[in-house]
């Protein structure tokens, strides 16, 4: 799949089109072997009674039918089971590409919008929806197309009888396989679309009155809120049946629509006399047994159609949501020297995106060698304003690396340069020692050790039975806030880029580790360039310029 | 209590059958809905019954005369149309007592949150919350609406079919009878060996959805390493790995449905074999005479894939099961607070608080008086013995190690928690016998982060407060200090604020927080750690507004040794053992 082709139901089907053929193939043979088993046995033994009554019992072959239905109920079984297991096959290939394509639209997306999709409930959905799609063509696709293909066989089984059978059977096919799905995955379509939105906003709105639970149960007021998602969930309830609904009428029809064709196809091939139906001139018995037969078997296949499609509703809300996903966005990469010599900054300010929050502008030139302890109020926007040097903030004002102009929002190679400690910098879900070398993939383990000693955690890991092998909770939940900071610069350090943005990196510790970590940050892990947030005073801070923003409109 | 006793009795039981046993009892509040769902399930099985007999009628007809009468085939259709009307009453229904099932469960569980508080963080943070309340429970679907109602069939098709047969061939009846119990062993194996399978993927799959997660949310830090490269080849290694491994896994699976569909077909071509010998009086120990008439042949060829067929079905659903099973583990954790918050509020303590209520009819200007007061739970000393009192106008700084009760204490306080024993009483009056809405409407609470709703700056300050005029606010606001910030919003009051705040530094919320107290004009304040997030300066900043803006009030306010309250009237100190009254000018 193309990067950054929009999802369809269609591209999903030609994912992989080879591994899709193999199951496509055997579930057609299983499910026409399904209907000719059923029709050849009918007819197997009203033959077989019919040679008994005429006296023809012993020159009657029971041997060759026999034979063939024995075939067909091992390629039934046989059928069925390669279908599903090359079907499986394919759809966790289809898993494993989509979660790719996914991965490579967030990658190519601004990191502003990053931010917010990982905090919301957006990923939690991205998964439900891509579970959702990968299920739609062996839930939906295949089913139909089997049934389709079991319709074709009967009618090719029909015209060797009459026919005139053609036509009821075609009506039969466009009301079970066209008509009858298309008008319950109509008539459940907008609820399925209503009751996804509906979750969506009950889920939000849940977590916005439950986290201000007790101010509103003192206020005396969560009667009112908590009778808001009571109504909310009302109405959930209400499209849930709306669906339920159409599912269970849509196959109460195709059970109609069957009884309909049965009936249609014995009256045209038979003349009313004497109270009695008699068949046709041509017609053998025992054939037209089989037909009926092998019907009731189409009938097994169409049945769980209707279903199908309603949930084809979801399955489309679901490739809506993802497509909302892709982005084109362009990314200028000039070559950036390794070397970071100076950093001059004209008026420059760094803002949030979506408030326009940020530091006043700054003018500031820094040269290698530097290190300065930015100051500042609190809201003064010092954060803001390395993560705007850092590349996660929007940025105006003239910024230059090396006498070039640069926009650090934009330019991927700055990164090369730049590493920036967030307040909550993010632990990976791995063992430390992953952890570490996410910083740098080629460092040794001597090297690992160095850099944990440097921030004082050397001796917390020597405690932990695994050491460097033990995995992290998700999160790093199961660090302190203290040492996840920690484990995140030792990372960061590894990665020896010139520049180091450090957002209030001793939060949390103690004088001891915090000179510890001052010392290391002069000494053997000294970075070229160093600006500092941070409220805590410490070796490091006190060897800085200091500048100040300051927080006057 | 009878239903505490016996969860406790069945707790050395596998952890399973308590899932079982809490999933038939909300089955249970459905009872009439399910009883008719059986009713349609018979009709279904007497209409299968008479269709096939019917239509063997019929086929036989057409195979030896070339005809058939009207009665049977309009018979055969309308039984045909009876068991579509059957099944469609059936689906209806179980899908309603579904659906009544669950939207009912979600709004005791909502109902037991509230009850608890900030307690209910202890089960899980509210995002966890709300996936267990709507996910969850719904994940419950496909047990109460498809399994359940087909366990009954399970059962019932068999049996009918078996009982219909035995009249008109012992042969069959034989053939039947003796792969009935094989099917059934061999389902248990397969159901067991697939279970075990699905288990097995399911965990594999959490893990890999995990890494996804994991590095989607990390993805700003990645990208700041220059690592997505690698992290892309990692997913798609492991998603490769777990394509392999479950490949395998799933091999088996199908293989053991795969034997047992062989099996049903093959029971069913024996039947179709010895119908067809018998039909051509080729049978050796027969030779020369039919043991079956073309149409009981017809009729037992007709009913051969329907004995079989429910219970393949049940095969199908078995993951409904373990997926509800998986959801009920969640749930129950959830529920059983339901137990528990409903045995406090029956506990007799009511006869001894009496008392006291009357012995301290004319208590003196202490506000809140804590007497004997101590907190036990589970053998878990969660508040050592309180035994003091804190007056009207006082404000008092409560400190401690983290994990000696300070928020415990200050949820009793707000009446969240209940499971205390010796004496709480606020203005001499016992605090379980309190009109608890009077009271919460005294409060003012400012936790450590401070609680917002999506919504206006203006909306969150206003949360719940009848009326409030403009001037109450700007006052409000100037006496917390926001104004100044308000001012350089581009939207002002109306700025929103989502649960996170939404670019407002923690300072700022605090203030509003503080400003939303002044508004709500509350006069007992009770505040946890309202600082603890803050930087130095900040804090000192936000306790400066605060001892400005609290004046008069009463208040209880933790904070750590870090953060000290120097302008507070008294110190309290809270550990393992207890409350003590410690030196303030010590402190200060």
């Amino acid at each position: 799949m193309k990067q950054s082709s929009k999802l369809s139901l269609k591209s999903v089907i030609l994912a992989q089109p080879m591994s899709f053929i193999v199951p496509v193939l055997l579930g057609a043979i299983a499910s026409l072997a399904a209907v000719v088993l059923l029709g050849l046995s009918g007819w197997f033994i009203s033959a077989a009674g019919l040679a008994t009554a005429l006296g023809l019992a012993l020159v009657f072959n029971y041997l060759t039918p026999g034979a063939i239905v024995r075939l067909m109920a091992i390629l039934r079984t046989a059928g069925r089971y390669g279908e599903q297991v090359t079907a499986h096959n394919h759809l966790l290939g289809l898993l494993r590409t989509l979660r790719l394509w996914v991965w490579e639209q967030r990658v190519n997306q601004a990191s502003a919008d990053q931010s917010q999709q990982a905090k919301g409930d957006l990923l939690q959905r991205l998964v439900s929806d891509l579970d959702l799609i990968i299920r739609w063509p062996l839930a939906v696709f295949l089913p139909w197309l089997y049934a389709s293909l079991a319709y074709l066989g009967v009618m090719v089984f029909a015209s060797l009888i009459d026919p005139i059978l053609i036509w009821p059977l075609l009506c039969g096919a466009f009301c079970h396989l066209i008509a009858l799905p298309y008008i319950a995955g109509r008539q459940a379509r907008r609820a399925v679309h209503i009751g996804q939105i509906l979750g969506t906003h009950r889920r939000s709105r849940f977590i916005s009155f439950f986290s201000a639970l007790v101010t509103l149960t003192i206020r005396g007021h969560w009667q009112d809120y908590g009778a808001r998602l009571k109504e909310l969930d009302v109405r959930q309830q209400n499209m849930e049946a709306r669906i339920q609904k159409a599912t269970t009428t849509g196959r109460l029809a195709a059970y109609i629509v069957t009884i309909g064709l049965l009936f249609s196809c014995l009256y045209l091939l038979s003349v009313w006399q004497n109270g009695r139906f008699y068949l046709n001139e041509g017609v053998q018995g025992p054939w037209l047994v089989g037909f009926v037969l092998s019907i009731l078997a189409v009938n097994e296949l169409v049945l769980p159609l209707i279903q199908c499609f309603v949930s084809q509703g979801q399955s489309q809300v679901g490739i809506k949501r993802l497509n909302q996903l892709c982005q084109d966005h362009e990314l200028k990469d000039q070559p950036l020297s390794a070397k970071v010599e100076t950093i001059e900054l004209q008026q420059w300010r760094g803002f949030h995106d979506a408030t326009g929050l940020g530091n006043e502008p700054l003018t500031m030139q820094v040269k290698r060698g530097d290190c300065w302890w930015l100051k500042g109020k609190s809201g003064a926007g010092k954060s803001t304003f390395l993560a705007a040097l850092a590349g996660d903030c929007l940025s105006k004002g003239e910024a230059l690396l090396n006498g070039q102009t640069i926009d650090f929002y934009q330019h991927q190679g700055a990164r090369q340069v730049i590493s920036y400690l967030p307040q909550s910098p993010y632990v990976f879900q791995q063992s430390i020692g992953a952890n570490l070398l996410l910083g740098n993939s080629k460092a040794t383990e001597e090297e690992l050790w160095a850099v944990l000693d440097a921030v004082a955690l050397a001796d917390w890991v020597k405690t932990l039975p695994n050491g460097l092998n033990t995995l992290l909770a998700p999160q790093g939940r199961d660090l302190s806030g203290g040492q996840g900071r920690r484990l995140v610069l030792a990372r960061l350090l590894l990665r020896k880029a010139p520049v180091l943005l450090l957002d209030e990196p001793f939060d949390g510790l103690d004088k001891q580790t915090i000179a510890h970590i001052s010392h290391h940050l002069m000494g053997d892990f000294k970075p070229d360039i160093l600006l500092l947030v941070s409220h805590v005073s410490s070796p490091l801070g006190e060897q800085a310029k200091v500048v100040t923003l300051s927080s006057d409109s | 209590m009878l239903r505490k006793q016996r969860s406790k009795a069945t707790k050395a039981r596998r952890e399973k059958s308590l899932e079982g046993q809490f999933l038939s009892s909300l089955a249970l509040s459905q009872q009439r809905r399910y009883l008719w769902v059986k009713v349609f399930g018979v009709l279904f099985t007497l209409a299968l019954i008479v269709q096939a007999w019917m239509l063997a009628q019929v086929f036989a007809e057409l195979a030896l005369q070339q005809r058939f009468s009207m009665v049977f085939l309009g018979v055969a259709l309308l039984a045909m149309l009876v068991r579509g009307l059957s099944g469609f009453v059936r689906d209806g229904l179980s899908a309603a007592a579904s659906r009544e099932i669950r939207y009912t469960l979600r709004a005791r569980l909502i109902t037991t949150l509230t009850a608890l508080g900030p307690a209910r963080l202890n089960i899980d943070e509210d995002g966890g919350l709300s996936t267990r309340i709507y996910e969850q429970v719904d994940a419950l679907d496909d047990y109460f609406s498809r399994y359940l109602p087909q366990v009954f069939m399970v059962s019932f098709i068999p049996c009918a079919i078996l009982v219909t047969v035995l009249p008109v061939s012992w042969v069959a009846f034989v053939i039947f009878m003796v792969t009935a119990p094989l099917v059934i062993v061999f389902m248990i194996f397969v159901g067991h060996k697939a279970a075990q399978a699905n288990r097995k993927q399911f965990s594999v799959l959490s893990m890999l959805s995990n890494q996804f997660m994991d590095l989607n949310q990390g993805l700003a830090e990645l990208k700041r390493l220059q690592q997505c490269e690698q992290a892309k080849q990692r997913l798609s290694v492991s998603a490769s790995a777990y394509q392999h491994t479950t490949m395998k896994v799933l091999r088996l699976a199908f293989l053991s449905t795969a034997t047992l569909e062989l099996f049903a077909s093959l029971a069913i071509a024996m039947v179709a074999l010895y119908l067809g010998l018998g039909l051509l009086e080729a049978l050796p120990w027969q030779l020369g005479s039919s043991p079956v008439t073309l149409t009981q042949a017809m009729f037992l060829l007709l009913l051969a894939p329907e004995f079989y067929l429910p219970l393949r079905q049940l095969g199908n659903d078995y993951h409904a099961k373990q997926k509800a099973e998986a959801a009920a583990t969640d749930l129950m954790e959830i529920s059983q607070f339901t137990e528990k918050t409903t045995l406090e509020q029956a506990a007799p303590w009511a006869e001894k608080s009496m008392g006291y209520k009357q012995a301290n009819q004319q208590g003196g200007d202490s506000l809140i008086s804590f007497e004997g007061f101590a907190w036990q739970e589970s053998n878990r000393t969660r508040l050592g013995e309180i035994n003091a009192e804190l007056g009207i106008g006082e404000r008092v700084w409560l400190s401690g190690e983290s994990g000696v009760g300070k928020s415990s204490l200050l949820h009793v306080l707000l009446g969240f928690e209940k499971g205390y024993s010796g004496h709480l009483a606020v203005a001499g009056e016992d605090f379980r016998q309190l009109d608890l809405k009077a009271w919460r409407q005294r409060l003012a609470w400012l936790p450590q982060q401070p609680e917002w709703v999506n919504g206006s700056i203006r909306r969150n300050l206003l949360l719940g407060i009848e009326e409030a005029c403009q001037e109450d606010v700007e006052q409000a606001l100037k006496d917390s200090q926001c104004a100044e910030f308000i001012q350089t919003l581009p939207d002002g009051l109306d700025t929103k604020l989502n649960e996170m705040g939404g670019g407002l530094s923690g300072g700022q919320m605090q203030r509003l927080a503080i400003a939303r107290a002044l508004l709500s004009k509350a006069d007992v304040w009770l505040l946890d750690e309202p600082c603890s997030g803050l930087d130095a300066d900040t804090a000192k900043a936000v306790l400066a507004t605060l001892e400005k803006a609290s004046k008069g009030k009463t208040m209880l306010l933790i904070s750590h040794d870090t953060h000290p309250i120097p302008w507070a009237d008294r110190h309290w100190q809270l550990n393992k053992g207890g409350l003590y009254e410690a030196e303030q000018q010590a402190i200060a």
